[in-house]
């Protein structure tokens, strides 16, 4: 069984999959795997067109086969780290198991180096704009100062942080101004400016709303209906003095029939009784496209999207 | 449609033109000067909040849960609160615990977060929780699908190699912590409660499946985790500002505590309350000013629903 | 002038900017939303390194050493493998052999698909098992489930167990409900059943009480998002720093 990961503090035992860190023997094993990883990548550069598009299938199938596989092999419950397999089909089993926890950081991992990509397109599309000086190019300055600054900050922080003396750090009579530098921007402008981006929706919804929101059909005076009630069930004080006044009829039966009209329950059973499920028919619409999306993925039958 | 009104227009179609201008200004009006006036307004937890209250402090003291964070400041409104009850709960119940982030910002927004709750304990003479010691922080993870599915599988495999920082010393095993004495599974945790603002709410609830979820999420995705609420899927949900509202007051208030404001609940037996401590946050800051906001659209929508008649009112009168 | 009061001026400065959209695009905008976007994704670049690839893979692949300079964990050369692939996805950008950029992405659209079949089950199968509720009453004695306010735990567990008329009542809308919205989904080709051309219109009436209580969450959302921008600039900034009163 291949242990890619470490566990607390028990080192894991030598094994032709490891080594020691900064030992010739792991750092030359490194060096070959990239070197051959690049070798590979070359390789494909220059396939024939016809063979491409069964890489893209192949590779595909075989990232999803291992969840399916995952899903499908048992593995005993209540299983121990020191229970041996019984026999190959459990032993493939425990292989799929422990192996998923890796699988899972290389997508992580996959994921992390992709981040990069859009940042790449962002800085290429604002470099070119300031090269050829086009309309509006001093904004892109803008936007690439701030990109720097950030990161110059961000790193100089963390790396002060990562020092023997980073845990100093916590108090902001030490910082220095890569410190300072770091919590302006990212706390100081950051953090705001995405507040800010995001609240503005309210603008629009509450201009929508005035100028769309009509009762001109059925369907939109249900919906007109259905958002109000919901809009005054999420205003308390309305609901303290419209359920006062139902108590009030009541003479202040608890149990009286009339209780059920509190606005409190009017909500809750609409809720319920039909929020619910409306909700729930849309999300299994939605599961059943995703499971049949996802199907047409793994099987590269998906030809939308630029995949031919 | 135009913004300014004309003379010849009806009353009908006045009532639909009104500039989107004027709109804008009453709304930054009414959200604004209510905040000054620390207004208090009643309310009535809904039974979804009331489990989350009751679930959170069902957790035994001095034990451990697990954090989901995949929240920024673009749901700060919401997110923060929730984020902000969750913490005084915890720290107020000496639980431990750690945190993953499935959003790039949000490793730093939480331990922000965090450095803000522990000022109020500091202020109140109370013990901060320590970074490393009380709780930790897993970092951030690109990829919520693979993550969630080795939470589940093997949770010490899933977070290997993560490292954390102490107050007195550089960065450390997250496993050398001790929030993780003990763990060899995700089951070592007595739950986790996800903060979250966006998809990865399906992820977890499509993944974890070893440990009682809590969700607290925003305003927008109350009606999605409602069905999962009722089909059991998670066992509380504190959803936007209405559900941080609703814990703050169930912090001062408790559940079945009796006494003049007592918040019933026929599923649980008395919870107590956290009486004299700072139970009010953003929720008891926001709540009141929000009644002002839904106010102004309600009426909005009328006067428009309105004009929308009158005019047709007019049309079918100069038709005839 | 302190740290602190700079730090949030320039916050106001940076949301009113933003603001300042709402009454026409202007360069203030523009020079603040370039700020914004530059420090987003200047800030992913930071965490890339700091929160992700140097624990999950530079560590991993190098291994660590203690004090005393034993092992204290193994490195793995697999790891280094993971570079070239990563790689492989900012072939995107070019002309001649951008398909090389599929190969990264389908590896995580596999292994998310691969995962659809387990997931599936997971999310759905507690809804289906939930919406099975029972629609005939256990018990006429009351039409409506009498209040249990002032009884013994006993009787209130009872009346909670049985199934009252109003109840089954309230069950069938929750099934039909279910199943209408669903016909209205599934069946959205041309119907020629008459029965099922009315459920599925029935389900959109009822989908629209969906949408109206998603609306409804939405303006919540929304509207506290901004009310606590203007909490940030009235109370927190300008009471609390500029005048000094407490919040």
């Amino acid at each position: 069984m291949i242990h890619f990961y470490s566990m607390m503090a028990d080192v894991d035992p030598k094994s032709f999959w490891n080594g020691t860190n900064n030992s010739p023997e792991l750092i030359a094993m490194i060096a070959i795997t990239t070197i051959l990883g690049f070798i590979v990548l070359g390789f494909l550069m220059v396939a024939p067109i016809q063979l491409r598009k069964y890489v893209i299938a192949a590779v595909t199938f075989l990232s999803g086969l291992f969840y399916v596989a995952f899903y499908l092999f048992p593995v005993p419950v209540g299983r121990k780290p020191q229970d041996v397999p019984a026999n190959i089909v459990e032993s493939v089993g425990f292989w799929i198991s422990d192996t998923q926890p890796v699988v899972a950081n290389f997508s992580n991992i996959i994921g992390g180096f992709l981040l990069g990509l859009g940042i790449y397109s962002q800085l290429h599309l604002h470099i070119r704009r300031i090269t050829r000086q086009q309309t509006d190019w001093g904004f892109s300055v803008v936007l690439i100062v701030s990109m720097v600054a950030i990161v110059i900050c961000g790193y100089g922080d963390w790396i002060m942080r990562q020092g023997p003396k980073g845990s100093e750090l916590q108090l902001q009579s030490k910082w220095g101004l890569l410190n300072y530098g770091s919590d302006l921007l990212f706390d100081g402008l950051l953090q705001q400016m995405d507040a800010a981006m995001f609240s503005m929706v309210a603008f629009y919804i509450l201009s929508a709303a005035y100028r769309a929101f009509r009762a001109r059909s059925l369907e939109a005076t249900i919906l007109l209906i259905a958002a109000l009630i919901v809009v005054l069930s999420l205003m308390g004080a309305l609901e303290y003095v419209w359920n006062g006044g139902i108590n009030n009829l009541a003479q202040n039966d608890a149990n009286s029939f009339i209780q059920n009209f509190r606005l409190t329950d009017i909500a809750k059973w609409l809720k319920d009784t039909i929020q619910t499920p409306a909700i729930r028919g849309i999300d299994f619409g939605v599961g059943i496209g995703l499971l049949a999306m996802g199907l047409r993925l793994w099987l590269s039958l998906e030809t939308t999207g630029g995949n031919q | 449609m135009a913004d300014a009104t004309t003379p010849e227009m009806s009353l009908g179609e006045k009532l639909q033109a009104l500039p989107k201008w004027s709109l804008y200004v009453v709304l930054v009006i009414l959200t604004s000067v209510p905040l000054f006036a620390k207004l208090e307004v009643p309310n009535k937890p809904v039974e979804a909040s009331i489990d989350f209250y009751g679930k959170i402090m069902a957790v035994p003291d001095g034990s451990r849960i697990l954090v989901g964070s995949d929240w920024t400041n673009s749901t700060r409104g919401e997110s923060k609160g929730e984020m902000k009850v969750l913490l005084r709960i915890l720290m107020r119940k000496n639980v431990k615990f750690a945190f993953y982030c499935f959003d790039p910002q949000a490793p730093q927004v939480v331990r922000d977060t965090i450095r803000e709750v522990n000022a109020e304990r500091i202020a109140r003479q109370e013990k901060p929780y320590r970074p490393f010691d009380d709780y930790v922080s897993l970092g951030y993870f690109p990829n919520a699908e693979g993550t969630c599915n080795a939470i589940n599988n093997n949770l010490l495999a899933a977070f290997s190699g993560k490292k954390d920082t102490p107050e007195n010393s550089g960065p450390k095993d997250v496993f050398e912590s001790p929030v993780f004495a003990g763990v060899k599974s995700v089951k070592d945790f007595q739950l986790l409660a996800l903060i979250t603002a966006s998809s990865t709410n399906t992820v977890t609830l499509e993944r974890i499946k070893k440990i009682p979820l809590l969700f607290m999420v925003t305003g927008v995705m109350v009606p999605e985790n409602q069905n999962y609420y009722a089909s059991n899927q998670i066992v509380g949900l504190a959803g936007g500002l209405k559900g941080v509202y609703d814990l703050e007051q169930l912090m001062e208030h408790g559940i079945n505590n009796p006494g003049p404001e007592m918040i019933p609940s026929s599923k649980w037996g008395v919870v107590p309350g956290f009486k004299g401590a700072l139970n009010s946050g953003m929720g008891t800051a926001y709540y009141p000013t929000l009644h002002f906001a839904l106010l102004l659209l309600i009426v909005a929508i009328l006067t428009g629903n309105v004009g929308m008649f009158l005019a047709k009112k007019q049309a079918k009168k100069g038709a005839a | 002038m302190d740290y602190t009061f700079i730090k949030m001026t320039l916050g106001v400065l940076a949301t009113v900017g933003l603001y300042s959209v709402l009454y026409r695009e202007n360069k203030f905008y523009r020079f603040w939303e370039h700020v914004f976007l530059g420090l987003a994704s200047g800030w992913a670049l930071v965490i890339l390194w700091t929160e992700t690839l140097k624990s999950t893979w530079w560590d991993k692949m190098l291994g660590a050493t203690n004090n005393s300079g034993q092992a204290s964990v193994m490195g793995y050369w697999a790891y280094a493998a993971l570079l070239p692939i990563g790689m492989m996805g900012y072939f995107v950008f070019s002309k001649k052999h951008n398909w090389i950029s599929r190969i990264p992405i389908g590896i995580i659209l596999g292994m998310y698909s691969g995962q659809q079949i387990q997931v599936w089950w997971n999310r759905f199968g507690p809804q289906i098992d939930n919406s099975i509720k029972p629609i005939l009453p256990t018990s006429t004695a009351s039409f409506f489930k009498p209040g249990t306010s002032g009884l013994a735990p006993d009787a209130v567990a009872k009346i909670n167990s049985t199934v009252y008329p109003s109840q089954a009542i309230t069950n069938i809308i929750f099934v039909v409900t279910l199943l209408s919205v669903m016909s209205y989904f599934l069946f959205s080709f041309d119907i020629k059943s008459k029965m099922l051309k009315n459920t599925t219109t029935l389900g959109r009436w009822l989908l629209m009480i969906g949408f109206g209580a998603i609306f409804g969450s939405t303006v919540m959302m929304r509207f506290t998002l901004l009310i606590d921008r203007m909490y940030f600039i009235w109370i927190e900034w300008f009471k609390m720093l500029v005048l000094r009163q407490p919040g």
